[in-house]
């Protein structure tokens, strides 16, 4: 389970349980069947480097880097996020976070030159997403009554 | 922020009072007897929030703390899914338990939290002589998780842990099971341990 700010690569299964304002990323690479996912909490970071998976801007470049490594193409990547929800309507005063982390996430991808290829996103609905890279990067998401569906 | 074991027992007894008088208020609304746990208090990494609040479903009513300081953290009136259908059967004369809760339920779950939270901010500011005072209250009735990150996300960008301050309140009589949590921002709980550690010395 990956929980807050926390992110893992690989090919073993992945979950994230009860995203709400925060957002699930997944970056696949289908040939290797490999991938990471990670618990993005905050758009910023503001400059703080010691919890890197709980920034967008912290999180896709390391992300990049550790798949890199490990021998993934970027070209090949498949980029898949869920989350960016509002909890609650009357703190949604306080700026939607959901909804600046959606953008956030979207406008690194785009910067980094990936395409975010799924997503479901906003919303007031909590998810639980699971990702499988070595069963071809399936991911399923789960609502609180139930529905699972396949991103 | 780390507490030492004096503060620790200082909150507990802080929360142990606030939660008497919102049982009081609770038990009368059921007509029946409440009991309460010992208050627990949890320091926890944000990385492991999981493994203390899952994604079942819960209706959490949610409330800003306010007054003396503007944005103090939230206090939350939290019951699952099951002892919220019934609490709302009970306060509402109704027997069916496999339903949603639909728009009577939940804003009759709003009136509870309601009730129940200012009773308990009543009882603290009482004894702390700082005032604490719930906002308009908001609704989730979701995944617990999903509705406690986005709460925490609000805290600030620098927040890596958090302290939750939570209290069981039991009704055996209708299977009703629920829980006061406090979750404040770090310069509530300084202020707080303050005033507790000043009333313990007596200056």
């Amino acid at each position: 389970m990956i929980g807050i700010g926390e992110y893992r690569v690989g090919s073993f299964p992945m979950m994230t349980i009860g995203l709400g304002s925060c957002i699930g990323l997944t970056l696949y690479d289908p040939q290797k069947k490999t991938g990471a996912m990670v618990h993005i909490m905050l758009p910023d970071s503001g400059g703080r480097s010691d919890r890197p998976g709980k920034y967008a801007d912290t999180a896709i470049p390391l992300l990049l880097k550790e798949l890199d490594q490990i021998g993934c193409s970027r070209r090949s990547l498949v980029a898949k996020m869920a989350g960016g929800a509002c909890m609650f309507e009357y703190f949604g005063t306080n700026l939607n976070i959901g909804e600046r982390n959606t953008e956030k996430v979207r406008a690194i991808l785009k910067e980094q030159g990936l395409k975010l290829s799924a997503e479901d996103v906003g919303g007031k609905v909590g998810r639980t997403v699971t990702f499988l890279p070595a069963s071809g990067g399936k991911i399923s998401i789960r609502r609180a009554d139930g529905v699972t569906s396949e991103l | 922020m780390k507490l030492s074991a004096v503060q620790a027992d200082a909150i507990q007894e802080l929360g142990n009072i606030g939660a008497a008088h919102a049982a009081t208020t609770l038990s009368q609304m059921l007509s029946s007897s409440v009991s309460m746990s010992v208050p627990a208090i949890k320091t926890i990494d944000l990385a492991e929030l999981g493994n203390h609040i899952g994604d079942e479903s819960a209706a959490m009513v949610v409330f800003e703390l306010q007054g003396e300081i503007q944005h103090g953290g939230y206090i939350i009136f939290y019951i699952t899914r099951e002892s919220a259908i019934r609490l709302t059967n009970t306060m509402l004369g109704m027997t069916d338990t496999d339903r949603e809760l639909n728009e009577m339920d939940q804003s009759a779950l709003l009136e509870v939290g309601n009730i129940m939270v200012s009773a308990f901010l009543d009882a603290t500011a009482e004894l702390l002589g700082f005032i604490m005072l719930p906002s308009p209250p908001a609704l989730s009735v979701d995944m617990a998780h999903a509705a406690m990150e986005s709460l925490i996300a609000q805290l600030g960008e620098e927040v890596d842990e958090v302290l939750l301050f939570s209290t069981e309140l039991i009704c055996e009589e209708h299977k009703i099971d629920s829980d006061i949590i406090m979750l404040p921002e770090i310069s509530t709980l300084k202020r707080i341990t303050e005033l507790l550690e000043a009333m313990m010395s007596g200056t």
